[in-house]
């Protein structure tokens, strides 16, 4: 199966991971709608890339952490497409404390964001995919999994998106719906020079195996084989895209 | 009502401070509003008002009244168009 001419959203796709995902899957000829809420003219810039690259793009303005606006967004793909194939939950927020600081304001804004995006998006995704399958792709970190400083709200939310990940992968099977989700570790982005400013996260090229920083385009490239027929019998999973960091972590301690 | 109240109005109910001590002056530091309480902020301005607030701009705001200034150039900007 080709994936010319099909159809993606990529949430948070004005900028770095979102938007290097959105640009690899228009090279492969997938019409995508670019989703923003912060960044209009990244969002646009990065729809001209994609329409450079001889596909069509869209752009919605939408908070992924309203469930109205949520609603709102696939209601236009709904009437304007009628269908949607791939659906790339991408967007995320954030914030940064120690845990003594953590209000429940600041916890609902990230779970509401990172994990809440994950379930109703994909549950008006599994509409629009009705009969003709479907992927559903999410981004998450190594904080997921692995203890990151000031990082505890994020670290939970995405704990979260990847328990949702298995549990939609196994009820959407039947509909021919692929779910999976993608773990990064620190990648080189707008968002991460906003960690480094808040002291959340710092250069950690020398700490990676694979001897440099991961970079959007390592992230997209996974993201692409998802939504590949290639990778039809993966569900439900969480990939690792980190250069080794996890991994090397007990020989890292002896170092 | 005025733009400032409006903005004063959602500016208290999010930041939970009684809205007579924000003035023009007042900086987010004074109106006890951390980054996230800001980021809030400025949605339900966008929200209310029909605009949006680039965060390039939103950095600029040095108190209260710099960002009542801005949505209200904005909201005059929208009313011409």
């Amino acid at each position: 199966m080709s994936l010319q001419g099909k159809l993606a959203l990529v949430t948070g796709s004005g900028r770095g991971i979102g938007k290097a995902i959105a640009l690899k899957l228009a090279s492969q000829g997938i019409n995508i709608i670019v989703n923003y809420f912060r960044h209009r003219e990244s969002a646009e810039q990065t729809a001209k890339d994609i329409e450079s690259l001889g596909v069509k793009a869209e752009v919605i303005r939408a908070n992924v952490g309203d469930p109205e606006k949520i609603d709102e967004m696939f209601d236009m793909i709904g009437n304007k497409f009628g269908c949607l194939d791939i659906l790339i939950n991408n967007a995320a927020s954030g914030v940064g404390r120690p845990i003594a600081d953590i209000d429940v304001k600041a916890w609902e804004w990230t779970m509401d964001i990172n994990a809440r995006a994950l379930l109703l998006c994909a549950q008006r995704a599994a509409k629009l995919m009705e009969g003709r399958g479907g992927k559903i792709v999410s981004i998450s970190s190594l904080g997921s999994r692995f203890v990151l400083p000031n990082y505890t709200i994020v670290g939970v939310s995405k704990a979260a998106l990847e328990a949702l990940t298995r549990y939609l992968a196994i009820e959407l099977a039947p509909q021919n719906i692929c779910v999976n989700t993608v773990a990064a570790s620190a990648v080189e982005t707008e968002a991460l020079k906003f960690y480094f400013k808040e002291g959340l996260a710092k250069d950690s090229s020398q700490l990676t195996p694979a001897g440099r920083m991961v970079v959007p385009e390592d992230v997209a490239n996974i993201v692409a084989f998802l939504c590949s027929e290639e990778a039809f019998m993966i569900r439900g999973q969480t990939i690792i895209v980190d250069g080794g960091t996890s991994v090397g972590l007990f020989a890292l301690a002896g170092k | 009502m005025t733009v400032e109240d409006q903005v004063r109005d959602i500016v208290a109910k999010i930041t939970r401070v009684d809205k007579s001590i924000i003035t023009r002056q007042s900086t987010f530091k004074e109106i006890k509003a951390d980054s996230l309480d800001v980021v809030q902020a400025l949605v339900a301005v966008e929200e209310t008002f029909g605009i949006e607030i680039p965060d390039e701009e939103a950095q600029k705001f040095q108190n209260f009244g710099d960002f009542v200034s801005y949505v209200e150039s904005k909201v005059a900007q929208e009313e011409k168009v």
